[in-house]
């Protein structure tokens, strides 16, 4: 794996990170894992934007990028697989910061379980008008029956032809990829697939313009979510009506969900784990990251607003998420459910 | 009454039959049970499709891989063909409860082996009338298969619960071992056999020996360069696959791309339809390459890896000159080539330690359908071993028992296992060393594979194979003019794709 677009990545997950994860908890964000931890890492250390947006990415290749950041001297160890940024890697890093392309429309919080299904769709849909203008027969660029099905169905329910669909899709595309810069909408426009070219890989596009892939990756990534949220910005619109019906959920655990369900009812956490014959402690997990995605959800009656006042002080003044130096540091008795729980919630404020 | 080739042309838009078809097709329509072994590219689904349009009633295909099923379904709705659907798991769950309602109206129902373990489709399969129970690549029913499933072992009994209509088993070229299990587990009766010529005249065979590896690749490189394409290379690792593409490409050769079961389904379809319509010479892949894949105009094949037993070489040279051209399949061997084969072979195969762990877990839990995945993956057995242990279990008539087992069962299975696993063992190693003796041997190759399949030549074409000598010449690239693609900025190939 060429590595120098993945390694700027980890350097910004590490110094995100600050050595209090692990190298899992890389690999967990960018793979999208929906636990409690995961969701609630990416939320504390503002990491949102990645979660679920690198699926291919394996451990063996996180760790493997590690291991050539630690011998160019760009981290350090600072517990088991935790790592810090050294002084010549912040350097670095802050150079790659000012110069490096950098997602900021990127947005797999958000459209992480839902970006494959709108591509799937554009591709397929841009392919089959392209065919139809220029009367070619064509096989599918993506074998999936549920897309294949909803495109179908799509264009038999149009009252446009297809000339003029294409004209407003061409439109739509058009428009965003203006507003991207030239590379991103080259990679973009590269990776469609029409009746004269069948889509181009990552690896070939990045071949052509001499990046590497995992570069080509997150271009494409971040104009498919700025198509996404322009879409859903700007309705109506075709993109928006390949989107519409899509589900964006809350990503809460599917265990999670449950326990939100009991909450609702008014049952506490007690005999929310009796009801559900689970560990207290679970409880008090889903409780956490139902704080950390609900932005409606009120943590009062788990935790007192004095309390609360406390733990945040200190984690202003000590700059720092580690649960064990916060609780030690605050002198009354606080819980660790308590602290999580005032994180969970007040997120970003630090 | 309409005549079969009045359909062939009016359905398919074909002239003539390709050789065998029609027997098969009319013994089909006497009711016969058949076993057809055609050679890869011989039109094996036009034997059931055609028999189609002449029998009352719906035709069930079995069909174990999902993408030469699509693959069918498409090409069955190009040629107009409405009432066709597949289920495999990618297929909506309101989409396939409101096909299941109107299964009857279906004239061809495609199936997956797991779909069939649903209770609600095989129950609407048992209300309608099957006129052809169609079993796609037959040999995967057989442990000697070179791609054995265990969920084939119950078709057997499937057909028997739909009635036992005429059924119709596919397979690729396949030993007597094989097709004698496919008979039995089928129980094909009264049957006929349409076995033909495994030998594909066209393509030339030629192995090249080498004493090192850079040799090896040096000797690829100049083949690559110097052959007429487009072609397949063919690994035996993915590590080699992309390594060497990405060689190929930095000694100038563009059009290369790699292909492997790792990659992303997306990227997958991406290079291999890029190979279909010619944006692609060359691809480098493992054997995860070719099902399904209908190009016709392949020149050659080259194994940089010898595979690990004929069938398995056979059906991968065989995906050249489907057209009938002149094709070349080139094996390249160096000394101890063998051994890498062997060890991937072993790590195939569960480890005693993890045969023992799963026993235990049996005794502990049982061996419920639904606990028996989970416990495997708990053994830490990967989806090759699970698949092996899979189909022991199943013809121990384990798998489906949910009742809990004794001490004395476990130990007795355990040794059954054991037992089971190690002559699978010597099978392969007598497998693979049939390959290398084929590799090693002074005759005509093309008579010894022949042979392999207890078949005789008919006739040996004039470029036969190394051994008998031929020139390369007739396999040289000649320079074609090819469409390069000009890249003139986005606007510009967005423009394109839409006007």
């Amino acid at each position: 794996m060429k590595s120098g677009y993945a390694s700027f990545l980890m350097l910004f997950c590490l110094h995100r990170f600050n050595g209090e994860r692990s190298l899992s908890a890389i690999y967990h964000l960018f793979s999208g894992k929906k636990s409690s931890q995961t969701l609630q890492d990416s939320k504390w250390f503002q990491l949102e934007r990645f979660f679920g947006t690198w699926k291919e990415a394996t451990l063996n290749d996180i760790e493997a990028l590690a291991e050539q950041l630690l011998e160019n001297g760009l981290i350090s160890p600072v517990q088991n697989r935790s790592y810090v940024l050294t002084e010549e890697g912040r350097r670095q890093f802050n150079e790659q910061m000012r110069q490096a392309f950098f997602p900021v429309h990127l947005n797999g919080w958000r459209y992480h379980a839902s970006e494959k299904w709108f591509w799937y769709r554009l591709s397929l849909l841009v392919q089959t008008l392209s065919n139809v203008l220029h009367r070619t027969r064509f096989e599918p660029i993506h074998r999936h029956e549920e897309t294949f099905i909803w495109v179908k169905q799509y264009l038999l329910s149009q009252r446009k032809m297809a000339r003029e669909l294409a004209q407003t899709l061409y439109e739509e595309i058009y428009d965003i990829l203006s507003s991207v810069s030239e590379e991103e909408a080259t990679v973009f426009t590269l990776r469609l697939t029409s009746f004269e070219r069948i889509g181009w890989t990552n690896e070939q596009i990045a071949s052509l313009l001499q990046k590497d892939p995992v570069y080509v990756h997150f271009q494409f990534q971040n104009v498919l979510h700025y198509m996404m949220a322009t879409a859903e910005a700007k309705q109506p619109s075709v993109l928006y009506e390949l989107m519409h019906d899509l589900s964006l959920p809350i990503p809460l655990t599917f265990s999670t969900r449950k326990t939100y369900e009991w909450l609702l009812r008014g049952k506490s956490i007690e005999e929310i784990a009796k009801l559900r014959r689970l560990k207290r402690s679970t409880i008090e997990d889903h409780v956490v990251e139902i704080a950390a995605n609900i932005p409606q959800f009120s943590i009062w009656p788990f935790v007192s607003e004095k309390k609360a006042e406390k733990i945040m002080e200190t984690v202003r003044k000590l700059r720092t998420r580690k649960l064990k130096v916060i609780r030690d540091a605050i002198a009354d008795d606080v819980s660790y459910f308590e602290i999580r729980l005032v994180l969970a919630k007040e997120g970003k404020m630090w | 009454m309409v005549t079969l080739e009045q359909l062939l042309r009016e359905k398919f838009g074909y002239d003539s039959f390709r050789k065998g078809q029609r027997e098969i097709i009319e013994d089909i329509l006497r009711g016969y049970d058949v076993l057809a072994m055609l050679p890869t590219g011989g039109g094996k689904s036009l034997c059931y499709q055609l028999p189609a349009y002449v029998l009352k009633g719906s035709v069930l295909i079995i069909s174990p891989l999902v993408s030469l099923m699509e693959d069918q379904v498409q090409q069955l709705r190009q040629r107009g063909e409405k009432r066709v659907i597949a289920f495999n798991s990618f297929l909506e769950t309101e989409v396939k409860r409101k096909a299941i309602e109107r299964l009857h109206e279906f004239r061809f129902i495609y199936v997956s082996p797991e779909m069939l373990q649903s209770e609600r489709l095989l129950h609407a399969l048992m209300n309608i009338r099957i006129s052809l129970f169609v079993v796609d690549e037959a040999h995967c029913i057989s442990q000697w298969g070179y791609d054995f499933r265990p969920d084939f072992l119950k078709l057997g009994e499937i057909r028997k619960h739909l009635g036992s209509p005429t059924c119709l088993a596919l397979t690729a070229t396949a030993p007597p071992e094989v097709t004698d299990d496919i008979v039995h587990i089928l129980q094909l009766q009264p049957l006929r056999r349409h076995i033909h010529s495994v030998d594909r005249p066209n393509i030339a065979i030629k192995v090249e020996k080498t004493e090192f590896i850079h040799e090896k690749i040096n000797k690829l490189f100049d083949y690559v360069k110097m052959l007429q394409g487009p072609g397949l290379v063919y690994f035996s690792s993915r590590q080699w696959a992309e390594t060497t593409a990405r060689q190929l490409q930095r000694e100038g050769i563009e059009r290369v791309a790699y292909y492997h079961g790792g990659m992303d389904s997306e990227q997958r379809m991406l290079v291999q339809q890029q190979f279909l319509r010619g944006q692609l010479d060359i691809v480098c892949c493992t054997s995860a390459f070719g099902m399904g894949v209908n190009k016709e105009n392949i020149r050659f094949v080259i194994h940089f890896h010898m595979p690990g037993q004929m069938e398995a070489y056979l059906q991968e040279i065989g995906r050249a000159g489907r057209d009938g051209k002149r094709s070349i399949a080139i094996l390249l061997y160096t000394n101890g080539d063998e051994d890498m084969v062997q060890s991937l072979m072993e790590t195939e195969l569960p480890t005693d330690a993890q045969v023992k762990r799963l026993c235990e877990s049996l005794l502990l839990y049982g061996a419920a359908p639904d606990s028996l995945e989970q416990q495997m993956s708990a053994c830490s057995l990967t989806d090759v071993q699970k698949r092996i242990l899979m189909y022991f279990l199943e013809t121990e008539g384990i798998a489906s028992s949910p009742r809990p087992l004794t001490e004395q069962e476990v130990a007795a299975l355990y040794e059954k296992l054991i037992e089971k696993i190690e002559s699978r063992r010597r099978w392969k190693r007598k497998k693979l060393l049939e390959m290398v003796k084929w590799i090693f041997h002074h005759s005509c190759r093309r008579e010894l594979i022949v042979r392999a399949f207890q078949q005789s030549l008919e006739k040996k074409p004039d470029l036969c194979c190394d051994r008998c000598g031929f020139p390369l010449d007739g396999y040289l690239r000649v320079e074609t003019e090819k469409k390069e693609f000009h890249f003139h900025g986005w606007q510009a190939e967005l423009k394109r794709i839409f006007f």
